[in-house]
């Protein structure tokens, strides 16, 4: 389970502080898939990457037991030097995982073919996305921490990635932030809303659709 | 909206998750070493060669120099022997000093990474930067030996721990100069101007005795002078210091090393947030 305390962030901008998390308090349920809505800038990117601990919280904590994987995105903490294969083989030695069993996971699941030798800076955003998810899914998390990108690559590649969650959900949950009401609705067991610092769970997924389509709607 | 569960995760610090924690990071650093290694060399063949023609050249020019000029080195030591483990030996402390300082600002994403810390990615380039620094300075002297320049070494161990001074000392300028340089970009001036007076003011190519006595009183607050002088005691026969302080040097390098764990301890986190 992953729990958040007393959690607040805020950033300075020209014209003062920006809070982003205004005393956060939520327990994400084990085994269920939750999906973050919120409008552009109310910082689902800066929740995500505080529950993945790459960023930390100004007060507060977050707690969690077990393997959770780094906040996916288009390229994270990728060296854009190095190629497909170098890069997924300092994330296998990172997270003690067998280098060659990474790499060659990650090789066949990406499709990225003679690409895969190539420096990760010649991707497309696409491709970069596409080798992200593949490292990950090579690292067996217990939960993935998806930011935005599952919208990357196409049609058909999506697919398969929908269908490699559907069959680790057993023993895998995603933690998906998004603006994309759709991509929620296929990949979530609930929905969370974040709103003016405030991060509200819901267990019933259509009601926070409701929700947040009344919260678009809102003139401002 | 959901209650909260009164059941955390247990945060205590035991002994099999201390265990755990080092395990952990001793994977990250050995990664991040290989990884840096490959950024830095591995796309240039002649990459490694680089940190072999620095101190070369370093040392040819003023091996030509000291040749014209009078027919011996300092003490009667060999010459060439005398400049390598000169210029090789000021690299393990200049190469990290130098190379640490962008490390934080350069590798902010390899943060996304929970389990990679400023503090590894630090000491992992400077493990890197002084295992390269030993390296050629074994290789080097190995070379002028099989080319015939005498090369015999008093005391391997004292030479050990010289070397480690300036590993140490350099180490702890590169947390110190790392963990503000994001926060203070214009330390990165600041060691720019010490670099060059640092350059000549620390008996690369000479020794403290030398030095005009009035000049050499203030060089001698200068702990690499130290430290210099000591190495090539502990290396030539012919050489016994008789202004290096193992004291005065050993009290600079664990002072610098301290003060620079604990300015990378007080700022890492501003460091990181700073953009």
């Amino acid at each position: 389970m992953i729990s958040l305390r007393n959690v607040c962030k805020r950033y300075r901008t020209q014209a003062g502080y920006r809070v982003v998390l205004d005393n956060v308090n939520l327990d994400f349920p084990v085994g269920k898939s939750v999906g973050i809505l919120g409008l552009n800038g109310t910082g689902k990117s800066t929740l995500i990457r505080i529950i993945g601990d790459a960023e930390p919280p100004d007060s507060g904590s977050v707690h969690c037991d077990q393997r959770v994987s780094w906040p996916l995105g288009y390229s994270g903490g990728f060296q854009g030097k190095l190629t497909a294969l170098e890069n997924s083989r300092f994330v296998a030695r990172i997270y003690g995982e067998s280098p060659r069993y990474v790499e060659e996971f990650t090789r066949e699941f990406s499709e990225l073919g003679e690409y895969f030798d190539e420096p990760l800076k010649s991707y497309s955003a696409g491709m970069q996305g596409r080798f992200a998810f593949s490292v990950s899914l090579a690292c067996n998390f217990e939960y993935y921490l998806v930011d935005e990108a599952l919208e990357t690559g196409d049609a058909r590649y999506r697919e398969k990635f929908r269908m490699a969650f559907e069959e680790r959900r057993a023993n895998a949950s995603v933690i998906l932030v998004s603006h994309n009401e759709q991509t929620i609705r296929r990949n979530c067991d609930m929905a969370a809303i974040l709103h003016e610092g405030s991060l509200v769970l819901y267990e019933d997924l259509k009601e926070a659709l409701l929700e947040y389509n009344i919260l678009q709607n809102q003139p401002r | 909206m959901s209650t909260l569960s009164s059941e955390i995760a247990d945060d205590s610090i035991t002994v099999p998750k201390l265990l755990g924690a080092v395990a952990t990071q001793t994977r990250v650093i050995n990664a991040l070493i290989l990884r840096e290694t490959k950024t830095r060399y591995g796309n240039y063949k002649i990459g490694f060669l680089w940190a072999l023609i620095e101190p070369l050249v370093g040392v040819t020019v003023f091996v030509m120099i000291f040749a014209n000029l009078r027919n011996d080195s300092p003490s009667g030591m060999p010459l060439v022997a005398f400049m390598l483990v000169g210029f090789c030996c000021y690299g393990l402390f200049r190469d990290p000093w130098g190379s640490l300082q962008g490390s934080i600002s350069n590798s902010r994403h390899l943060l996304t990474f929970p389990q990679v810390t400023t503090f590894d990615i630090i000491l992992a380039r400077a493990i890197l930067e002084v295992l390269v620094c030993f390296f050629v300075l074994g290789f080097l002297l190995y070379m002028a030996y099989l080319a015939g320049f005498e090369v015999r070494c008093e005391n391997p161990l004292g030479v050990l721990v010289a070397c480690c001074l300036l590993a140490i000392l350099g180490t702890g300028a590169g947390f110190l100069f790392a963990s503000l340089e994001p926060l203070i970009p214009s330390v990165k001036q600041i060691t720019q101007v010490l670099n060059r007076p640092l350059y000549f003011g620390s008996g690369l190519f000479y020794t403290a005795d030398t030095i005009p006595e009035a000049a050499r009183d203030y060089l001698l607050y200068n702990p690499l002078l130290h430290i210099m002088e000591l190495l090539r005691s502990e290396f030539f026969y012919e050489f016994e210091t008789s202004h290096g302080s193992w004291t005065y040097a050993t009290l600079w390098s664990f002072s610098t090393l301290a003060v620079g764990l604990l300015t990378h301890q007080a700022f890492h986190k501003r460091a990181i947030i700073k953009k």
